[in-house]
């Protein structure tokens, strides 16, 4: 049953990234996007981390998808054009890069892949990780490093401020 | 074990998503896109270090996956911001049209 669920969820998270790249229109774009990461969420849930699939619903399709969105409607962006400044050579070169790369990943995955350990099993909802033990190693081992991403987030903050404003305010 | 998912099938998806987050970035030429692109890349590697984490017993993988989720916030906003201030400049946000930092 698990095993089920994690391939439909996996099966429409990759069909709707493919998509993502496919379409041409940026904010159909984002949507499908934000499908793929619902899926994703479910995947999440299925590799026993509920809480961070809470937080990919929460941050990522509801909070930086929805700002890509605003973005998106701020500057007005039509379709790529399809036919205009061609470059062969790039889109070769590119997808051949593509190819090249997902056959390593392939062959590297293959070739290590009967050592692989597998997912202990969850019997339930009892057994899914307690949120407040990564509270506890957040808080405690990883204290520093969550200081810095505060500093970093306000960082993030002012930059985006300063960039954003204009020439105008200045 | 029979009934749980292997590591070796979530590397599968990780790897898959990763690949397709490489073309977009590389193919597409709006760079609202090719952002879309990289947060998909994001996500893939989230999903390989929760795989590992759960398969290896730790709460580690959630923990790192919690920051790579911050920052990704982070970079969403200065990136976006940079898109904004581009806009304004040129008009497009067409990768190929932008050439000012080129020669």
């Amino acid at each position: 049953m698990e095993r089920l669920i994690f391939d439909a969820a996996a099966l429409l998270a990759i069909l709707f990234a493919g998509l993502m790249i496919a379409l041409r229109d940026p904010v159909k774009s984002v949507l499908a996007l934000v499908v793929s990461f619902f899926a994703l969420a479910v995947c999440y849930v299925l590799v026993l981390a509920p809480f961070i699939a809470a937080l990919q619903i929460i941050v990522y399709a509801g909070a930086i998808l929805v700002l890509f969105l605003f973005v998106l409607m701020l500057l007005n962006v039509g379709p790529e054009k399809p036919d205009q400044d061609r470059r062969p050579i790039q889109t070769v070169l590119g997808s051949l890069a593509v190819v090249v790369f997902a056959g390593m990943l392939l062959g590297m995955l293959r070739a290590s892949g009967s050592r692989l350990p597998a997912l202990p099993e969850a019997v339930g909802v009892d057994a899914l990780p307690d949120p407040a033990a990564i509270a506890r190693l957040l808080f405690s081992d990883y204290l520093l490093h969550f200081e810095a991403v505060s500093v970093l987030l306000l960082t993030a903050l002012v930059g985006a401020f300063v960039l954003a404003r204009g020439e105008d305010a200045k | 074990m029979i009934g749980s998912i292997p590591l070796f099938d979530v590397l599968l998806v990780s790897g898959a998503l990763f690949s397709i987050g490489i073309a977009g970035a590389l193919l597409r030429r709006n760079a609202i896109q090719i952002f879309l692109s990289i947060e998909l890349m994001m996500n893939a590697a989230n999903l390989a270090l929760l795989g590992y984490g759960a398969a290896l017993g730790t709460h580690q993988g959630q923990v790192i996956v919690f920051f790579v989720i911050a920052i990704a916030a982070a970079e969403a906003s200065v990136g976006l911001a940079i898109f904004v201030a581009l806009f304004r400049h040129t008009e497009t946000i067409d990768v190929n049209k932008i050439n000012l930092l080129k020669w």
